[in-house]
């Protein structure tokens, strides 16, 4: 029974996306069927995470070679976030993708991608979670390209060439992860062969090192990072919303399975890469605000900031502790929220009044008030200010690096945190106070049309009022969060 | 059964019907389709029934003059190289009926195309190096009319290429042969080789290794002798597709493998710096012909590239001259093969039906011709590596070698193959963007899709290449067993 | 029975130059029967001697009219010289039988006449120069097929040739006069001209370490006088206008036969009157392996430079003497075996691709070079696949002849001390070499004429069946020898071992 849910949950999507095009021009029937999938993706998900554990094999391609999924600790909080997400951008997305065209081959691709996404947070091993992976990047490209124009196309061949690379280089890192491991199904706290690996650890650390890099493409780590602010802001809002806030965290699965399901944190902890990976992932983030605060470009900030964020969340994992993992797990989900609301939030403003430039919104939000109010909230959760979900996740960070014991870096990482969060403050901020306040001089030639005026509307306005709540209400009610994430960390030490 | 008479009969009866085919070729030339398809038919039938029935005992057909012997045994290898060339002739076959359609001299073309399949599967059955060397040098005499089929100044000129290098290749390799006859070494194929101590000094006996290495490696187009490849991409692309993507390329890469484990075998040679040379020819090859893969702008040209590429991964596999290098490398020629001989196809599809010949023009062709942009992209995905399609388990085979390998040089080659595969992606897969999602520049109403029976194989083969990704672990176990001497 | 076989030898030298005298009588094509019923005649005879003495398994020493030297003249065969002898008679009859055609065309009513007195007489003369025992008879045959050749180059009647045959003649002068120069030392130093009598003083002289001067002095001259006469690299340079302005079928024989008599007579002087070990301790022999390898490769580059077909192939023969100064140079045992492979080898074939070439320009216009000859595989079928066979044997494509010469060359290669890798390593550059410009002259009758070049006219050949018939033959035997070729080399191998 199990067996056949978790085969529906990851497949289903797939193959309700390759079918899509055959429902051809009846596009209400088309929406209603993908919904009907994506409540059902969620409805599995949210049975998942309650029903106990269970492991399965689904086919061998070889001895080494097998695609399994299992509904460990990590596959049914990723995989529930995953169809979480899905369900309400794809709804935005009836609506936003209407002046985008080709909503067909959108949300084929965008229904595989949710399949892929969800296979790759379920897989019980290395190999298996690398298949989806390379799934994930193919069926996601045709997203970043949507637009067809000339940019999009190189964006996203950029994004193509970019994560191929890093595949390739995580699949060096499984390739001797898989001579010098017991097994390459996950186990919570690694599987490392030490007889097979004795007087190879040099080799090994520095393999590792790549792969973990591997991942961390898509993850958007410094230094292969720059794919990101490309590809992100030239795909359609929903598009961008999901791959900022959630398929960069593809990658993020990936580390964390290699780190603590594979390698086990003992192994890493205290050597070099350990270190660089640390002092990457500060760059990362300072260097992510940074850009953002000078970019222009409403999109590609939020871009930026993805790139930024994602690295508090990879910066949590390689602490190697039990409270920097519920630091970054709590991240990836507020992260998430906050990420999709802003790009939303974006989209929205480019539905309705077209503009991308930042100055643009100048006055935007006293125009359109709901949506002025929802990006505030949303910001404030990213900035970190308490008691929103922000401050939760930054504060677990900052305390987990302070008790970590990593000599210096223990008082690094929070000046970092500190620094990134005013730059953020910095880069959201006056967009909400320009927007409010647009000045005495303000006259625009045309106003915004109100929410209400625009068809779909109504449902923008919920989805960007979803995303705020949630970006509130998750900050508020953290506890029982805390909890789950604490109860998967201590399985790893 | 006589079935030195059945292996005989494999090997004569496409030569003597591509004779017969020559020699009739303005009588038959409206019913030279049926006479192909027959004969090739007949012919795949006749190897896959020799393939899984005959015995593996050697047949001695004549000899030359002394110690000269043409001789015929069917080994696990050779059986695989068999098997591969009779599954793909014949839909090769097909193919060229739809493409070869509108082309003159089609008598001629199918006379030689028939009578290679004679050849090539000579070279897979011959039991000693030089009854390969025969049917080696015969392969690519019998090829060169089909090289040169245009008949223009540019196909003269490739076949002119082609015949210099390959049979000037194969002079070195007769040095090396000889060499290691002379010096007691045995010719016959015995896995593990026949060389068991220096006998004419080591560095002497590796210098002939390696020349051996590059005589027959001419054919898999290793570095620096890889453009007549490149050149031959002039041929029609049956041609392009069977001989220089599975049959003249393959044999070359076979020719590899049967010098390096069943003539001298892998215990003298490895760690000395014979291995070193192969392994950095073979390395050098996959960047080189990645890199210029991804500069190249002509699609044939550019797939071939890829071919010069991914030839010397099996190099580099057999080059590490271990047991899992050489199921790797055996296992990179089956699923090179099949996604490579489909990347052909689909580009001579393309080249056929619209006459497009670069990268530029395949803008939104993906739109016009579905299908054959579709197994396209079956194709790119598998040489790409991208599971589970066959290519990426050849990868991992590969790289597995290498870990295995555990020394410095695996490492390296680990490192080369990495970014051999992500260059790739780079070449395929964007032919694959531009052509499914720029818009095209050519709108016309008059592209339409292939002939069916272009269509038909490549279908075929897609699928094959799925499935083969999916059963991945029998035909590893298959090479497996080859490598180990099992079967 | 077979002992009547053993007058043979002495009968077909008669015979051959008893047909010559004969032939001045005949009327052009009486004369040139005559000389293919004889040519056939004398191979028939060389098979039945060859028989007799593979029988016999000893070489035979035969005195003319039964009086002992220095009366009479002797002469000695082995299955070495009867295999020779077989091999010059039957290209010999090949040759004049394919070459009819166009010596009908080219030269004028009774100079055909002189043409196949020449002929007789080459034949007579190479037949002494393979069977003398005699190094003086061996001299004067040299220089009457000197002569003979000459009238060949010159027969047909044109400036250009006149002046070949005259270039010949002085290079061919060159060698005989070392040659005799040399015959002068050695009679000086022994007093004897026998081969047996000689060897045997020529071997005490050596042994006791007197005249070691003027002994190898006559040793280089006796070699490098033939080799001068067989164009041997760096004296080829007669070769190419010489042959490509001499008819097909001279420049058969020429290549073919005449070059390689002399090669055999040396080969007998190295054998009968110094001894394999004189010989390479001496050090001409590795003079031999040198220049032999430098012809191979300069040949080579010369007929990859070339501009016609009859050029190129003039050049070819050079690299291919080559080969057999190289073999001789080895060793004396699978060298020397190599080298009289290679001798047949290059006979067979270099007179089929001389026969062809010559049918692909006549159907040409009349032209050589190679733009001219595009597609004249497809005016001339025949002639383009026996071109075609001839130039992959020459290369040494398996099957044919050239592979198995080709293999023994690089067997003895592998035994010469110091050279193996020069050996190998330049047998395979020559063989790149070669297919450099035999296989792409081969590829070149075989494309088609550009469009709106000027088509040549097809006319039948005269005595267009005749030039088959050789044609067919040789490719054949080419063929046949390339399939299966162990008896030809036992029994080489075991005449090499008697002489």
């Amino acid at each position: 029974m199990n067996t056949a849910f978790m085969l529906i949950m990851i497949f289903l999507p797939i193959v309700f996306g390759a079918v899509l095009p055959a429902f051809g021009k009846k596009h209400k029937l088309r929406n209603g069927f993908v919904t009907a999938v994506l409540a059902i993706e969620l409805a599995l998900a949210i049975y998942f995470a309650v029903c106990g554990g269970f492991s399965m094999k689904l086919w061998s391609f070889t001895d080494q070679i097998s695609i399994g999924f299992a509904n460990d600790g990590p596959a049914r909080f990723f995989s529930l976030l995953f169809a979480a997400v899905w369900l309400p951008v794809g709804i935005y997305g009836f609506v936003y993708m209407k002046h985008e065209g080709w909503e067909t081959r959108f949300y084929s691709f965008y229904m595989m991608v949710e399949g892929a996404l969800i296979g790759m947070a379920c897989s019980s091993n290395l190999v298996s979670m690398y298949i989806f992976f390379e799934v994930v990047t193919l069926t996601s490209l045709p997203m970043v390209l949507h637009s067809l124009k000339k940019e999009a196309i190189n964006a996203s061949l950029k994004y193509l060439f970019y994560s191929i690379a890093g595949a390739f280089m995580a699949l060096l890192g499984i390739l001797f992860l898989s001579r010098y491991c017991t097994t390459l199904d996950f186990a919570p706290g690694g599987t490392l062969d030490f007889a097979a690996m004795a007087g190879k650890e040099k080799l090994l650390l520095a393999i590792i090192f790549i792969g973990v890099m591997g991942f961390g493409v898509k993850a958007g780590m410094y230094p292969l990072h720059g794919w990101l602010p490309t590809a992100h802001p030239v795909a359609p809002s929903p598009a961008s919303a999901v791959l900022s806030g959630i398929i960069t965290k593809s990658g993020v699965i990936g580390i964390f399975r290699i780190i603590y399901y594979i390698v086990g944190a003992q192994f890493l902890r205290g050597t070099w890469v350990q270190y660089t990976w640390l002092i990457l992932a500060m760059l990362t983030i300072v260097m992510g605000s940074a850009m953002a605060y000078r970019e222009k470009v409403f999109k590609k900030r939020l871009a930026y900031s993805t790139v930024s964020q994602v690295s508090y969340v990879l910066l949590g994992i390689f602490m190697l502790t039990g409270a920097g993992v519920v630091g970054s797990l709590l991240h990836v989900v507020f992260h998430a929220a906050a990420k999709v609301g802003l790009f939303l939030v974006a989209g929205t403003v480019i539905f309705a009044t077209g503009r991308t430039k930042v100055e643009e919104l100048r006055g935007a939000f006293k125009e359109v008030p709901l949506l002025g109010w929802c990006f505030t909230f949303v910001a404030l959760a990213l900035i970190g200010i308490p008691p929103l979900s922000g401050f939760v996740s930054k504060w677990y960070l900052a305390t987990a690096a302070l008790s970590s014991g990593l000599g210096v870096i223990c008082w690094i990482a929070p000046v970092v945190l500190l620094v990134s969060a005013l730059l953020t403050a910095g880069y959201l901020l006056p967009i909400t106070v320009r927007g409010f306040f647009p000045g005495a001089d303000y006259a625009p030639e045309k106003r915004a049309p109100r929410l209400k005026d625009v068809h779909g509307g109504a449902v923008l306005g919920v989805m960007h009022v979803v995303f705020a709540a949630l970006s509130v209400a998750l900050g508020v009610f953290s506890g029982s969060l805390v909890t789950v994430f604490s109860n998967i960390a201590n399985t790893l030490f | 059964m006589p079935w030195k008479l059945v292996l005989g009969v494999c090997i004569l009866l496409p030569v003597v019907m591509g004779f017969v085919m020559y020699a009739c070729k303005n009588k038959i030339e409206p019913r030279i389709n049926r006479w192909a398809c027959v004969t090739v038919f007949i012919e795949a039938a006749l190897v896959w029934w020799a393939v899984l029935c005959c015995p593996g005992d050697t047949y001695t057909l004549f000899s030359l003059t002394e110690g000269i012997t043409l001789v015929l045994r069917f080994d696990g290898l050779g059986r695989f190289f068999a098997g591969l060339i009779a599954t793909l002739w014949p839909l090769t076959t097909i193919y060229a009926f739809g493409y070869m359609a509108h082309q003159p001299r089609k008598g001629m073309f199918y006379a030689f195309f028939v009578m290679s399949f004679g050849v090539t599967a000579g070279v897979a059955m011959a039991g000693n190096l030089l009854t390969m060397y025969v049917f080696y040098e015969l392969l690519t005499l019998s090829t060169l009319p089909l090289v040169m089929h245009e008949m223009d100044t540019k196909a003269v000129r490739a076949g002119r290429i082609y015949l210099v290098m390959c049979v000037g290749g194969a002079a070195f390799g007769f040095a090396a042969m000889v060499f290691f006859q002379t010096t007691g070494c045995s010719l016959e194929f015995i896995l593990g080789g026949n060389l068991s101590e220096f006998t004419a000094g080591k560095h002497v006996t590796v210098f002939m290794f390696i020349l051996g290495f590059f005589g027959f490696g001419v054919k898999t187009a290793v570095f620096p002798l890889y453009f007549w490849l490149i050149s031959a991409s002039v041929a029609p692309t049956p041609v392009t597709a069977l001989l220089h993507a599975v049959a003249v390329v393959k044999a070359g890469a076979f020719g590899v493998i049967r010098l390096i484990y069943y003539v001298c075998g892998t215990q003298l040679l490895s760690g000395t710096w014979g291995q070193y040379v192969v392994l950095a020819a073979a390395l050098v090859t996959m960047l080189f012909g990645s890199s210029m893969a991804v500069k190249e702008t002509h699609f044939k040209r550019r797939v071939a590239y890829c071919t010069v590429s991914n030839l010397s991964y099996i190099l580099m596999g057999a080059a590490m001259m271990s047991p899992v290098g050489m199921a790797a490398a055996i296992m990179h020629i089956l699923c090179h093969a099949v996604s490579k001989i489909l990347a052909f196809f689909c580009v001579g599809a393309v080249l056929e039906t619209t006459h497009l010949q670069y990268i530029a023009d395949m803008e939104g062709m993906g739109r016009k011709m579905p299908v054959t942009f579709a197994t396209y992209t079956v194709a790119a995905l598998s040489l790409t590596g991208i599971p589970p399609l066959c290519g990426f388990f050849s990868k991992w085979n590969l790289l597995t070698a290498m870990v295995e390998a555990g020394n410095a040089a695996g490492l390296i080659a680990a490192a080369v193959l990495i970014i051999c595969a992500f260059l790739s992606a780079i070449y395929m897969l964007s032919v694959m963007v531009r052509a499914f999602f720029m818009p095209g520049k050519n709108t016309g109403a008059g592209i339409i899709e292939a002939d069916k029976r272009m269509l038909v194989p490549m279908v075929i083969i897609a699928v094959g290449v799925i499935l083969i990704g999916i059963f991945a672990s029998d035909f590893m176990t298959l090479a497996n067993n080859i490598a180990t001497g099992l079967i | 029975m077979t002992e009547f076989f053993i007058n043979f030898p002495c009968f077909s030298i008669i015979l051959a130059l008893l047909a010559s005298a004969v032939s001045t009588l005949l009327g052009k094509s009486a004369a040139r029967r005559l000389t293919i019923i004889v040519c056939a005649l004398i191979f028939c005879a060389s098979l039945c001697t060859l028989y007799h003495v593979v029988c016999a398994g000893e070489s035979v020493t035969y005195m003319m009219g039964h009086f002992p030297a220095p009366f009479g003249n002797e002469i000695r065969f082995g299955i070495f010289e009867c295999i020779m002898a077989a091999t010059f008679s039957l290209v010999m009859v090949l040759c004049v039988i394919g070459g009819a055609g166009s010596v009908i065309e080219r030269i004028g009513g009774f100079r055909q006449n002189l043409y196949y007195i020449m002929a007789d007489l080459a034949l007579a003369s190479l037949l002494a120069l393979t069977y003398t025992n005699d190094i003086f008879t061996g001299y004067v045959f040299v220089e009457i097929c000197t002569v003979a050749a000459c009238g060949l180059l010159a027969a047909r009647n044109s400036g250009k040739s006149i002046s070949a045959a005259m270039r010949y003649m002085i290079f061919s002068l060159i060698g005989s006069g070392l040659l005799v120069l040399g015959i002068i030392f050695l009679y000086g130093i022994t007093g004897h001209l026998l081969f047996p009598q000689l060897k045997e003083s020529v071997a005490s002289l050596w042994a006791s370490g007197q005249y070691r001067i003027p002994l190898t002095a006559a040793l280089c001259l006796l070699t490098i006088g033939p080799a001068i006469k067989s164009g041997l690299f760096p004296f080829h340079l007669w070769m190419p206008d010489t042959y490509s302005t001499a008819l097909p079928g001279s420049a058969g024989i020429l290549s073919g036969i005449i070059s390689k008599g002399y090669i055999v007579f040396m080969m007998k002087l190295v054998f009968q009157v110094f001894g394999t070990e004189i010989f390479f301790e001496s050090g001409i022999s590795l003079i031999f392996l040198v220049f032999g390898i430098c012809a191979m490769i300069f040949g080579s580059v010369g007929a990859i430079r070339a501009k016609s077909i009859s050029r190129m192939n003039a050049y070819s023969s050079a690299a291919q003497i080559g080969y057999i100064y190289m073999g001789m140079g080895i060793s004396a045992e699978i060298g020397m075996l190599a080298a009289a492979l290679h001798i047949i080898c290059h006979a067979v074939t270099k007179s089929a691709v001389f026969l062809s070439s010559g049918e692909l320009i006549r159907v040409s216009g009349g032209k050589s070079d190679f733009f001219s000859l595009q597609g004249a595989g497809h005016r001339a079928k025949l002639a383009g696949v026996v071109f075609t066979v001839g130039a992959m044997s020459m290369v040494g494509i398996p099957l044919t002849m050239g592979f198995i010469t080709k293999i023994y060359f690089a067997r003895a290669g592998i035994t010469a001390d110091g050279m193996t890798l020069a050996v190998l390593l330049a047998l395979a550059v020559s063989t790149v070499l070669n297919v450099v410009y035999f296989l792409k002259t081969m590829i070149r009758i075989y494309t088609p004429q550009k469009v709106g070049s000027q088509e040549h006219i097809v006319t039948g050949a005269p005595k267009g069946k005749m030039l088959a018939f050789s044609g067919l033959v040789l490719t054949v035997l080419n063929i046949c020898l390339g399939l299966h070729c162990e008896p030809l080399v036992q029994l080489l191998r075991r005449g090499i071992e008697m002489i």
